[in-house]
């Protein structure tokens, strides 16, 4: 970075470029057709480390709950129906809306995924919700259905690949809900373990590329089960370090070894750092003025690279980025589920009082 | 994917699923998002009414050669629907469709969608179901003419050999060739990494070959993150550590001397001095210093971007080795 430039923060434009995003997006977007949901995700905890969802209606925050509660798939008494839960990402299957509040399917095609189950969760999280609608039971037997033998999970029943995407996802949820009954930790730990490559990081799976995105995956995963002192030796966590903080070239991070650098890594890689207790490790300032050189000074929003077109994704993980490094005046974000502190707060608060419920109903 | 659309609207003859005759038994089915639709998409009048029908043939659950064909559409405007894909493998088991022609429609899929996950997944549960994984090799090294790095496509070719391992004669040859063409390229190091566990395994002759390949690949380009990453993974294989195999310490001290100061060779000269700090008491006053002096260049000079690091590693050195 020469250090010529020196970029400003467009809050206010991040801003609106998400509130759009809340609302309508392009026909260029149609393959979040079915992943509307991430998309959401992106949009409310982006304005929430904005510190813009206050300028969110009340009337609307309600909307968006209940739109995301109609996507829960919910069995009912059938039992052979409890591994189809979950939500959905959208509605491009869903049909003849029995009443008000849900959809019904038109096909047992339609199932939940496991990735939306998440980012639903974490909404309904930062939007303040208590849960309480969520069919508990039915979602964690539809993430118990997912996992495989190889300790891995699949995205959706009805067939999918496997890999440490989707690892995170379960692991994410049982900690939502905290209850990690539903799936086998022992064999989740050894496959990632099997997924550390020579080169010191985690690929998707066993044998592939050490990367960006799949070591975010496995290092979140170990510490959400609580696993991350445990599971890893001193030596395998100073050669992972090591991979991490080489990600940084002039100014951004990398997702591998001689690709270029990619604003959406700023959290992958940051936010595993964080969780290692390496973060200072990076240049942070020259980080912030790659980041900041990828928002789109018009239209808002943050892209891939500079000089590219911004999109949510980019715009979110950009943000959540600079929020770890704590600069532009971002509210703190939570490493691991990536959401803010403020809404962890409000989860963990939701935890404790779950926990003296059933405390209470046992006396 | 606003290509695509494109291309329907150039194709003139393109016609809306609800003005074909053959399909007038159908009632299509609208999307219904509700009164508090958020994130919506502004699909166009062709992508809603191809899926107007999609939705009413899985309502039915009709599988019939219509039903192919509208998913291959549906497919066209959105890849990444996995149920449409979920969908056109029901069709395809009931109908006994030919395979091999699955096979060219997905080849299609997959040029034009390269990096997303559906099309890959479906490739591999067609292969699966015909048991001959005989064109993927060569469709994987299409791929890899445009993006050598390509994640999806490497996974695909690890998992065809896995499973049809008879197809590993040759790989090595083909890696050679991609690092020959990119010295740069981690995805073919790591493929190389892979083949060689795969087949041989790190024999001790095999290591030797390796170490030498590799130390050749550092002499061209000293910069190159990628050989000095899988030089260390080859040598993780020698019990002796480091320091035991291919005279690794003269080499980096001849590049040294002559002047070269790249981060990856401290680096790697730093990892040889820790090894033997760790192994042998007797040398360490004089080698300590020698390590903690290397770190300080790194964090002052050649690896600024990272001082914090190597002021850290220093302490960490400092605090396991000095009396």
């Amino acid at each position: 970075m020469s250090g010529a430039e020196d970029y400003q923060f467009l809050r206010t434009r991040h801003i609106k470029f998400l509130q759009r995003c809340l609302r309508v997006l392009p026909y260029s977007a149609v393959t979040f057709d079915t992943s509307r949901m991430t998309v959401l995700f992106f949009a409310l905890s982006g304005l929430d480390l904005l510190d813009g969802l206050k300028e969110v209606e009340k009337t609307e925050m309600q909307h968006i709950i209940n739109w995301i509660y109609s996507l829960q798939i919910l069995p009912g008494d059938d039992k052979d129906q409890l591994a189809n839960a979950g939500f959905r990402g959208g509605t491009s299957l869903a049909s003849c809306r029995g009443h008000a509040d849900s959809v019904s399917s038109i096909s047992s095609f339609d199932c939940g995924h496991i990735t939306m189950t998440y980012t639903a969760l974490a909404s309904l999280i930062i939007l303040g919700d208590d849960l309480s609608r969520v069919d508990r039971k039915a979602v964690l037997a539809h993430v118990a259905s997912l996992q495989c033998r190889d300790g891995s999970f699949f995205s959706t029943r009805g067939g999918s690949e496997n890999d440490m995407r989707f690892m995170y996802c379960a692991a994410t949820i049982c900690y939502i809900l905290q209850d990690f009954s539903a799936i086998n930790i022992n064999t989740a730990v050894q496959y990632i373990i099997n997924s550390m490559s020579y080169e010191g990081a985690m690929g998707q799976g066993i044998y592939l590329e050490s990367h960006g995105g799949s070591s975010y995956c496995a290092i979140a995963t170990l510490h959400l089960m609580g696993k991350l002192s445990s599971a890893l030796s001193n030596i395998q966590k100073q050669r992972l370090v090591r991979w991490l903080v080489s990600r940084q070239d002039s100014g951004g991070l990398q997702g591998r070894p001689n690709k270029p650098p990619d604003t959406c890594y700023t959290f992958w890689i940051g936010a595993s750092l964080k969780l290692l207790g390496g973060l200072d490790f990076l240049n942070l300032e020259a980080l912030r003025q790659f980041v900041l050189s990828t928002q789109d000074p018009i239209t808002g929003g943050l892209a891939k690279y500079p000089d590219s077109h911004p999109d949510g994704l980019h715009t979110y993980l950009g943000i959540s980025g600079l929020a770890l490094l704590g600069r532009d005046c971002l509210k703190p974000v939570d490493p691991a589920l990536n959401i803010s502190e403020r809404a962890l707060k409000h989860l963990h608060s939701l935890h404790k009082s779950s926990t003296q419920n059933s405390k209470s109903t046992k006396c | 994917m606003g290509s695509t659309e494109d291309d329907i609207d150039s194709k003139e003859a393109w016609v809306f699923y609800k003005d074909r005759e053959y399909w007038a038994d159908v009632t299509p089915i609208p999307q219904d998002d509700g009164p508090n639709a958020v994130v919506k998409i502004a699909y166009t009048d062709a992508f809603t009414d191809v899926y107007d029908y999609f939705r009413a043939v899985m309502a039915s659950g009709e599988l019939s050669e219509r039903a192919l064909e509208l998913t291959g559409d549906a497919l066209h405007m959105n890849a990444a629907n996995y149920t449409v894909w979920q969908y056109r493998r029901k069709v395809l088991k009931h109908l006994g469709s030919n395979l091999e022609q699955e096979l060219a429609f997905c080849r299609e899929m997959i040029e034009m969608n390269p990096k997303n996950y559906q099309v890959w997944h479906h490739r591999r549960v067609i292969v699966g179901w015909l048991g001959d994984a005989g064109k993927e090799l060569r469709l994987t090294e299409m791929i890899f003419n445009q993006d050598a790095k390509n994640y999806h496509a490497w996974e695909h070719r690890q998992w065809v050999l896995r499973t049809f391992n008879r197809l590993f004669d040759g790989e090595l040859d083909y890696v050679d060739r991609l690092l020959d063409e990119d010295a740069r390229n981690n995805s073919a190091w790591n493929q190389r990494h892979f083949a060689i566990t795969q087949t041989t395994g790190f024999t001790p002759e095999v290591i030797e070959r390796e170490v030498e390949y590799t130390k050749n690949a550092i002499n061209k380009i000293v910069g190159n993150e990628s050989p000095w990453s899988y030089l260390r993974g080859v040598v993780q294989h020698c019990d002796g550590g480091l320091n035991s195999v291919g005279d690794l310490e003269k080499w980096c001290q001849d590049m040294y001397e002559a002047g070269q100061r790249s981060p990856h060779l401290l680096t790697f000269m730093i990892d040889l001095m820790e090894d033997k700090l760790e192994r042998d008491p007797s040398v360490r006053p004089q080698l300590l210093k020698r390590t903690l002096k290397m770190c300080e260049s790194l964090a002052t000079e050649h690896d600024k971007i990272r001082h914090e690091y190597w002021r850290y590693i220093e302490r960490n050195l400092n605090h396991r080795f000095s009396a």
